[in-house]
């Protein structure tokens, strides 16, 4: 088990460097960095100290090289637009997001179990029927249109809640509900295929022989097995969360991560765009892997392998 | 026993019924297919130039509101562009980015996933690793950066989005093609000389083809958000061009006195992807067996 | 007779399907005594399994159950709430697939002391010693360790013993057991059998045993109920089951169990030819009509109960026939 742990985290190392020479790559393909950070109008010998004192006059691989070094030592370079230490700017950020993609995803789970739940012992009926319809429309709304909507309504109707900012919790509940409903649809669709498949397992049908009452045999018996498969979708998911969470975090005004994101690419800031690539793409892999681990501790046949 | 004698129904009556007992599909591509035909016909359905502006009708509310004009059904945006009109033109960018976006991501992904899948060992592990390279990149972050460091136009939106969004194609061609793979049937075809790319091409493409078709309309709408949110947030097709995203990105700052600004495209996207998943959802019952 | 344990009238299940209703089981009346074993054979798909997931109501979804009278020591079995208290408390199942029956995600003694605490009550400690005693009396070794242990880490056959085990957990009276030694090996076949006899014994347990397997029937019944297309076809003691069997099928049935010393070896065992009638719709006439031998015109008209004594068949040949 631990040589394969090791042998995982091998491999989510050399995912997140191939996803960082790639980003590396296109961003220096892009056109000449010097010139646009100097901006309109900048004298050939502006832009001439710009490439020199960020390091841009050498060959790219030098530069990668250079950078990856830098990174390896905890030294993520300076951002561009705000002037200061990257590492500090997105220690300073992350916390935010993590509310939210916390959040985010409490309430997507908060809705899809109970509600996959029920589809899948009424599978057929109306109910079932319903909670599909939910399902599909949490997939058609855009986030973007929701969260607008949102706000309208919640913000500035009813002004239960700010429309902007990160002062306090309430301005974590617009933006958490937008990104929760967001990434409901595949987890409801999972846990209601898991539940269908529980409920006709032999197993399922010991339980109610030993004259269980019927809560038990649903929440103990056949949910436990079928929230497996979706613990892996939680790691599968972090990306839709974090696509969202750029979107909505720039609706919303949150300052997080993906507000920074957009800004950084909004102002070709690209060491802090740099940084959070390699940091999201990190993220994902090390997730995987546990998501992994904890599939294996929830179902006993898979420990010991 | 009587044997009665029937006439077998013709295909497309088969293919009919079969339908009618798939009611999402019916509904589902039916929207689908109408604002295909609403996109195709757009110079032909649409009231008035969507780019022409008339700044002495700036933000008429739509119809149903006292100060609508049935002039402009749907009302004007803020530079007095008909709102209607823009809404119909806006069809033909979302369909044609969707459908473009998966033509590429299509061949692309189904590429990866046949060679994976047919071939097995190093290859295999090769597509493996690419594909988890390309699930750890962040995908809204890099076609963000892509659009705006080449500039925003609908080729590059295209472009940027079917060079990323294959790895559901890779996924789910390479697991099938590694089961039909070990059927008889591939292998007589093979000890019968027949070239690989043969057996791919005719063999094992149509047998993957109904779960291909799933994925594409999981894929093309999804790929018609996508846009939507990269123009939403300026980054994605460039105005005038009237794509749903952008009406709602530029009505943003009006929102508070004239929300239907937003409402009427955030609608019609809505309306256009719960169509498109609807069909998908019933094309899936369609070809999957009943579990029971 | 005792004055049964369960008693069963005119029981019947329905199945929806696309093709119209499948009557699984067509109206069907049997007892139990206290402490006798019962055995249902038939073939499959003839309305036994249909029959024990009737009597503990674990049909699928699909199938509907109406009877006229099921009642468990005087109680009415078709009340949901009495049900509910009896139903893994006093009568208790087992099933013919011990690998899944079980479920993988926790251990055997978690699995063992729910129904236990929930029916009988008391403190943890107390359903786990319980729990490892009965592993001990269905002959498990170091019943202790092996209470910390999950489904997937046993053989079959142990599995199955810890079904057993568990099922007793609450000293149940009447025990239901469907096809408990079909996914077996022959060798543990024997030996659940033995285990089985042997509690029966020591219990007082009444069985409900549901078996295709004749050979099996043979040595642990003490009455057999011979079910063909849903129907009972004959029904009687062990003894006149096997010695004066008086229907057709059940002769045919018997004609192929495989016997020691007179079946060649290598022979093909015997068969009955032809199919089970498909069971939707209404059947007029004998069921097994178009497989029999002694088929007759008259065969397609209602068929009359005979009896002798104890011994029933509903056939129109006399008991020698």
């Amino acid at each position: 088990m631990l040589i394969y742990i090791l042998k995982r985290l091998g491999l989510a190392l050399i995912v997140a460097l191939t996803v960082s020479v790639i980003a590396f790559a296109l961003l220096r393909a892009s056109g000449d960095i010097a010139t646009a950070l100097a901006g309109e109008g900048a004298t050939p010998e502006s832009i001439a100290v710009i490439r020199q004192t960020y390091g841009l006059d050498r060959p790219v691989v030098v530069q990668y090289f250079a950078w990856l070094w830098d990174v390896a030592r905890g030294d993520f370079g300076q951002s561009f637009f705000f002037r200061t230490d990257v590492a500090g700017l997105i220690f300073g950020k992350i916390g935010n997001t993590l509310i939210l993609g916390g959040a985010s995803l409490a309430i997507a789970l908060a809705l899809s179990i109970p509600l996959g739940v029920l589809a899948a012992i009424y599978s057929g009926s109306m109910i079932d029927r319903a909670v599909t319809m939910f399902s599909l429309l949490g997939q058609a709304l855009p986030s973007f249109f929701l969260g607008l909507a949102l706000i309208m309504i919640f913000a500035i109707r009813l002004r239960w809640f700010p429309a902007s900012g990160t002062d306090g919790w309430r301005n974590f509940v617009l933006p958490a509900v937008t990104l929760g409903y967001y990434i409901t649809p595949p987890f409801m669709r999972l846990v209601r295929a898991g539940m269908i498949d529980a409920l006709n397992t032999d197993y399922v049908r010991t339980a109610r022989a030993k004259g269980l009452p019927a809560r038990r045999v649903v929440f103990k018996h056949a949910l436990r097995n079928a929230l497996v498969p979706v613990v892996g979708l939680v790691a599968v998911q972090l990306g839709l969360l974090m696509g969202g969470s750029v979107v909505v975090e720039s609706i919303f005004a949150l300052d997080g991560l993906g507000y920074l994101a957009y800004q950084s690419i909004s102002y070709r800031d690209f060491p802090v765009l740099q940084a959070v690539v390699l940091l999201l793409s990190l993220a994902y892999v090390v997730l995987t892997l546990l998501s992994d681990i904890i599939n294996a501790w929830l179902d006993p046949r898979l420990r010991a392998a | 026993m009587t044997a009665i004698t029937t006439n077998p129904p013709s295909r497309a009556g088969r293919a009919f019924r079969r339908l009618a007992h798939h009611p999402s599909l019916l509904i589902g591509s039916g929207i689908v297919l109408l604002m295909v035909l609403i996109a195709i016909f757009a110079p032909l359905i649409a009231p008035h130039d969507p780019y022409v502006q008339d700044i002495s009708r700036r933000a008429v509310p739509p119809v149903w509101y006292e100060k609508g004009t049935w002039e402009n059904i749907l009302g004007t945006d803020q530079l007095g562009r008909d709102y209607l009109s823009r809404l119909i033109y806006g069809t033909r960018v979302s369909l044609l980015i969707g459908f473009s976006v998966v033509a590429i991501s299509g061949l692309i992904g189904t590429t990866l996933g046949l060679l994976a899948g047919y071939f097995g060992g190093k290859v295999d592990t090769f597509v493996t690793f690419i594909v988890t390279v390309r699930l750890a990149m962040p995908v809204i972050l890099v076609a963000l950066a892509v659009v705006a460091l080449f500039g925003g136009s609908m080729w590059v939106v295209i472009t940027v989005l079917g060079l990323l969004k294959w790895d559901r194609f890779a996924v789910v061609v390479r697991s099938t093609t590694q089961q039909i793979r070990a059927l008889d049937y591939i292998a007589s075809a093979r000890t019968a000389g027949a070239s690989t790319a043969w057996i791919l091409l005719r063999e094992v493409l149509p047998n993957i083809a109904p779960q291909l078709i799933v994925i594409a309309t999981i894929e093309v709408a999804s790929a018609i958000l996508m846009e939507a949110a990269l123009s939403f947030l300026g980054l994605g097709v460039q105005p005038p061009l009237p794509s749903w995203g952008l009406m709602i990105s530029e009505a943003k700052s009006y929102m508070f006195f004239s929300f239907w600004l937003i409402a009427i495209p955030g609608t019609a996207l809505a309306t256009l992807v719960f169509a498109i998943n609807l069909a998908g959802d019933g094309l899936r019952d369609m070809i999957t067996p009943e579990r029971s | 007779m005792l004055k049964p344990l369960l008693s069963v009238r005119d029981l019947r299940v329905d199945l929806n399907t696309r093709s119209g209703v499948l009557h699984a089981v067509r109206g069907i009346s049997f007892d139990v005594a206290p402490g006798e074993t019962l055995c249902i054979v038939g073939e499959s798909g003839c309305g036994k399994s249909m029959t024990s997931l009737a009597l503990m109501d674990l049909l699928p979804r699909v199938a509907r159950r109406s009877a006229d009278e099921i009642t468990f020591d005087g109680q009415d079995l078709t009340r949901r709430r009495i049900a509910g208290k009896l139903r893994g408390r006093r009568m208790a199942m087992i099933f013919q697939e011990p690998m899944t029956a079980l479920n993988p995600a926790f251990t055997i003694g978690d699995q063992m002391v729910e129904a236990y605490l929930y029916h009988v009550g008391g403190t943890r400690a107390q359903a786990v010693d319980r729990a490892a005693q009965m592993l001990e009396k269905v002959g498990i070794g170091s019943a202790r360790s092996r209470l910390g242990q999950y489904p997937h880490q046993l053989s079959g056959g142990l599995r199955q013993r810890v079904m057993i085990a568990m099922a007793l957990m609450t000293d149940p009276e009447l025990l239901i057991a469907d096809e408990p030694t079909t996914a077996l090996d022959v060798t543990i076949q024997a030996q659940i059998l033995r285990l089985l006899k042997d509690l029966q014994q020591e219990l007082g347990l009444a069985i409900i045993l549901i078996t295709h397997d004749l050979g099996l029937v043979s040595r642990i019944a003490d009455r057999i109920v011979v079910m063909y297309a849903g129907a009972i076809v004959e029904e009687g003691t062990a003894a006149e089951i096997f010695d004066r069997p008086a229907h057709p099928y059940t002769r045919a049935l018997i004609d192929c169990i495989p016997q020691p010393g007179k079946t060649e070896r290598g022979a093909p065992l015997g068969t009955i030819p032809g199919v089970v009638p498909l069971l939707i719709g209404r059947q007029d006439g004998c069921a097994f009509r178009d497989r029999c031998s002694l088929a007759q015109p008259r065969c397609a008209d209602d068929i009359p109960t005979q009896d002798a004594g104890s011994h029933h068949w509903v056939c129109i040949h006399g008991g020698q026939a």
